[in-house]
Formats: C-alpha cells, sequence, structure tokens
C-alpha cells in the first residue's frame, strides 16, 4: 500500500498544479465570501435590533466554501477521469494490479489536498467575511463561539465532496459525464427544488448535498434540515454508496 | 518466460481469444502475429492482468500477473504509447511509475538515456511525436529492468529509422537473455525482428514455432512461362494440379519441377521458364490464416 500511496502522490508532483488547485479553492470562498459579506453590510443600516441579534454572522463569513466545493468536487472527478480518458489508468493498474488499492491512494491523497485547501479556504473566507461585516459591527470574531464547529462542518463538507468526485469519476469514468452529475447535484438540484410546492421542499430539501453543507456551516437551526453533523453523515452515506458502486465498477469492467 | 494455458475470452456471442496455449522463451525475439482483430492485444492483456480471461491462464515465470509484488520490475509492457497524460513531462510520467514499485528515482533519467529521450526529460509529453511515445513507452517498460517484456504494436506509425531502432533494440534485449514478445500485424518486419513465432488468427493458434519452420510450411509453388499457357494449364488441371495465372505466368503447387516438364514435353509445349519460388513468411502467413479469415479477398483465379 505504501508504493500504492507513493506512485499517487508522485502523480500529484510537481505540486505546480496541484498549489493552482488549492489557490483557485480559496480564491473562490475569499471572493464569494466577500461579495455576501459586502452585500450584507451594505444593508446593514435597514436591520432591526431582532435581525441584528439573529444575525449568523459565521455562516454568512463562510458562504464562500459553497462556491469552492466546485473547484475541490472537480480536483477529485479529474484525478479519475483524466486517467481513464487518456487510457493511462492501465499504466496505472500495471504497476499495481490491485485496484482497490489504487482508489484507496487516491482517496487517501487527494482528500489530504482537499483537506489542506478546505482549511484554508475556510480561515480565508472567514477571515475576509468578518472584516467586511465588521464595518457595520456585523463581526462575530475569532471568538464566536459557533466559529469551531462551523470551521470544521465546512472543512468536512470540503473533504467529503472531494472524496465523492473521486468515486463519481471512477464510477463514470469520463469528464464530462461526471461533472455534468458533480454540477447537476449541487447546483442545479437546488433550484428544481425550490420550484416545488412547499409541503414538498420540506421533505426533500435536506437530503440536498448543497444543504447538508450550508447547513454545517449555519448557527441557525431549520426544522425542515438535519443537524449539522447529522446532515455531513447523511452526505457521507452518499459518498460510500457511490464508492461501493465504483469499487464495483472498477474491479469488474476492464479499463 | 511467458506460459499461456487454454486462455479463452468472450465478448457477447463473439469468441476473440479461442483456447489459445503457447510459451514464450527467453533469450530471443518471439513475433506474435496475426492480422488486425485477431485478438492479439487481447491475449497481451489476459498476461497483464488488465483483462479477465473467461478460461484459462497467463503465467510469468509461473505466477499470474495480479501475484506479482512488484509486477513492472518482472514484466515490462508497451501497450499504448498514447495513454500519457499530455500535460505531464516524461521524466514525471517515469518517476510516478518508479515510485509505484519502489524503484530509485534515479532509474526514471536512466531509461530515458537508454532511449535516446534525455535531451527532452523536461518537456511535455503532449507534444511529442508518436516516434518519441514510443520510445517514452519503452522506456517506461524498462523502469523495472524487467526480465520479461512484452510490446505491442511497438512499430506503428513509426518512420524507418524509428522502425530500425526498435528492431535492434529488442535483439539487444533479447540477446541480454531476456523474454521479448513483440505483438505485429507486419509479417515483413517480422522477418526481420523475431526468430520464434506465434502466430493467431480468429483468436486461434495457428502455429508456434521458429520463422524457418513457419516458412516451410507454405507450400512452396513452380513458376512457368510459355507462350502456350492455356495447353499447358488444362493438362495440368486435368493431372489435379492446383494453379492460377501471374500476369504472363502460371504459379503452380502441388507438382514438382520434373513433372510439370514432363508434362510439357507431353503435350508438346514450348517452355521459356521453369523455377521454383520459395515461400516468404508472408505467404506462409497469408495461406494459414486464409482459412481462418472472416473475409479474403479472393487472390488465386482459376485458368481453367
Amino acid at each position: 500500500m505504501s508504493h500504492t500511496l507513493a506512485m499517487e502522490w508522485q502523480k500529484l508532483r510537481p505540486f505546480g498544479k496541484t498549489s493552482r488547485t488549492v489557490a483557485l479553492t480559496i480564491g473562490l470562498a475569499v471572493s464569494v465570501s466577500a461579495i455576501v459579506s459586502a452585500a450584507m453590510a451594505s444593508g446593514a443600516k435597514h436591520m432591526t435590533l431582532a435581525d441584528r441579534s439573529s444575525f449568523d454572522s459565521v455562516g454568512i463569513s463562510l458562504q464562500g466554501v459553497n462556491a469552492a466545493v466546485l473547484a475541490i468536487a472537480a480536483f477529485g472527478v479529474l484525478s479519475m477521469t483524466r486517467e481513464y480518458s487518456t487510457g493511462m489508468i492501465s499504466l496505472t493498474f500495471l504497476a499495481q494490479p490491485r485496484r482497490l488499492r489504487v482508489l484507496a491512494a487516491k482517496l487517501v491523497t487527494h482528500s489530504t489536498v482537499a483537506a489542506i485547501a478546505g482549511l484554508g479556504a475556510c480561515l480565508a473566507a472567514f477571515a475576509v467575511g468578518q472584516a467586511l461585516l465588521g464595518t457595520e459591527g456585523l463581526d462575530n470574531g475569532w471568538t464566536s463561539a459557533h466559529l469551531p464547529s462551523a470551521l470544521a462542518g465546512g472543512v468536512v463538507y470540503l473533504l467529503l465532496l472531494c472524496a465523492w468526485g473521486v468515486a463519481l469519476g471512477a464510477l463514470l469514468r469520463t469528464s464530462a459525464a461526471a461533472i455534468t452529475w458533480m454540477a447537476s447535484l449541487l447546483v442545479v438540484a437546488p433550484v428544481i427544488v425550490q420550484i416545488l410546492p412547499e409541503s414538498v421542499v420540506h421533505r426533500v430539501e435536506r437530503w440536498l448535498p448543497s444543504q447538508i453543507g450550508s447547513g454545517a456551516m449555519s448557527a441557525h437551526s431549520d426544522p425542515h434540515l438535519f443537524t449539522p453533523w447529522a446532515g455531513l453523515a447523511v452526505l457521507g452515506g452518499y459518498v460510500v454508496l457511490t464508492l461501493v458502486a465504483a469499487a464495483w465498477r472498477m474491479a469488474r469492467t476492464d479499463p | 518466460m511467458i506460459e499461456v494455458r487454454q486462455l479463452t475470452k468472450r465478448y457477447g456471442p463473439q469468441t476473440v481469444v479461442n483456447d489459445l496455449s503457447f510459451g514464450v522463451q527467453p533469450g530471443r525475439v518471439t513475433g506474435f502475429l496475426g492480422p488486425n482483430g485477431s485478438g492479439k492485444t487481447t491475449t497481451a492483456r489476459m498476461i497483464l492482468g488488465l483483462t479477465e480471461p473467461d478460461e484459462g491462464s497467463a503465467t510469468i515465470n509461473g505466477r499470474t500477473y495480479r501475484e506479482l509484488r512488484r509486477p513492472i520490475c518482472e514484466i515490462g509492457a508497451l501497450i499504448n504509447a498514447s495513454a500519457v497524460i499530455p500535460s505531464k513531462t516524461a521524466i514525471d510520467h517515469l518517476r510516478w511509475l518508479a515510485a509505484a514499485n519502489g524503484i530509485k528515482r534515479r532509474r526514471a533519467e536512466e531509461v530515458l538515456g537508454m532511449v535516446g529521450l534525455e535531451a527532452v526529460a523536461g518537456r511535455k509529453v503532449g507534444g511529442f511525436s508518436l516516434g518519441m511515445k514510443q520510445r517514452l513507452g519503452i522506456a517506461a517498460a524498462l523502469i523495472g529492468d524487467p526480465p520479461v517484456l512484452i510490446f505491442d504494436e511497438p512499430i506503428n506509425g513509426l518512420d524507418p529509422e524509428g522502425i530500425r531502432w526498435i528492431r535492434t533494440f529488442m535483439q539487444d534485449l533479447a540477446t541480454q537473455g531476456r523474454t521479448v514478445f513483440v505483438s505485429s500485424h507486419l509479417m515483413s518486419e517480422m522477418a526481420l525482428t523475431a526468430s520464434e513465432l506465434v502466430v493467431i488468427g480468429q483468436g486461434r493458434l495457428i502455429a508456434a514455432e521458429s520463422v524457418e519452420a513457419f516458412t516451410a510450411r507454405a507450400d512452396s509453388s513452380v513458376r512457368l512461362r510459355s507462350p502456350q499457357l492455356d495447353e499447358i494449364a488444362v493438362a495440368l488441371a486435368i493431372e489435379g494440379a492446383s494453379l492460377w495465372r501471374n500476369g504472363d505466368a502460371l504459379e503452380i503447387v502441388g507438382f514438382s519441377i520434373e513433372q510439370i516438364g514432363a508434362l510439357c514435353a507431353r503435350v508438346g509445349a514450348i517452355v521459356y521458364e521453369l523455377s521454383p519460388q520459395r515461400a516468404s513468411l508472408e505467404d506462409a502467413f497469408m495461406q494459414l490464416t486464409a482459412k481462418v479469415c472472416e473475409y479474403v479477398p479472393t487472390q488465386r483465379e482459376a485458368v481453367a
């Protein structure tokens, strides 16, 4: 297994390209958080005292994570589909005929990168968001009681989406198919759910990956949504199911 | 050495490889010959553990591919030279492969030197010509210094200089005592490179023997030129010879020169030329595979 990990780690090198993925993730998180926080700050004058007391400062600052997740998911997807689409996967399997070890090694190495990128993205987005909200006194600062769990939720959310990307890539094998599915689940599904009747929305919404992600970082508890960690466990369930399907296809069908 | 036993692979109703058994010995270049679509690549992929056989087994030095601890140190393979991520540099491509089997890092530079690519080590593979990719693929096959090598169609799309380079390179590898198994659909190339042959058609074994033995299998014909070809052809056909017209001459199979000469004298025909034609590897291949080919163009036109 150590050789397989070394192989996958070496494939991520030279780190120039990998660090661009990390930079893109952090950049997306920071810019979207900045836009949302600035918009909130500019509307602060119209907020009532009640609005201010219920204001989810931490959750708003971390809004950018919902954008960063696209970069991280694509990073996971491409780790598999680039090899399948070029045919290089055959060479990988020549070096390591135990195919599931290749899948495991990809999960470990890419999740490591995703954890670093995710932590950087959450911290940077929070810092920038708080600074902008602070101009109108809407900031909570680094001492907020809710901060540790929101940050952890954001990082785990990104980590799971990277793993889901690897699994979808291994299952579908083409970049176009896997990225389309990923974007449909993260971006299109929430839009479609919103146009359904309200009674249906309440039943369906909580199962959406994007809702689980936002819920994990939010200070508010919505009775129609899962609690943060229950939501992440559901998301983890999606990842495990996809991984099982991917492992089955990987072992059974030839590259 | 490579040992293939009763290997069978079906895709749906089609049997691509059918009860195939042969062995490949070290110290020489063994050609794996067969028309396009005859099952060569599927066989190579089954030896390499990339495709699961329906029946039978393929072993490398007594073990199946998946049983090998550090597979690329036991058997090197070139299966698809274009299967590389274009944004990687040549040296990085070899480094991950080295890391995969715990091979020392310096070996990547060594094998690049062996195939003459050291000058482009830092260039992206996407900009490589097909010939350069083939050389990189051979470098990748050699990275674990394996005693057994499989090259699937290594000369496809190469220029004459590249073909000559690969030919001598493979012969050198065999001289070092390695097992070298090279597939090709080009018989003339195999005649120059290989000393042993494994010939398949429609997934079945046609022959596994030396190039000389294989060539000797082909029917040798006799060439006859005469102003009275038609008369001779009729007489020969009555005698039961199989013959066909080739330009201004007749090609006759199944009769010796002496028998044909005597027959010409009997019908009183003038003979300009009566010469034995030695079959080439190509002829042997065509004759033997013609029986198993799905599509055979008509080559022999009976005169009579």
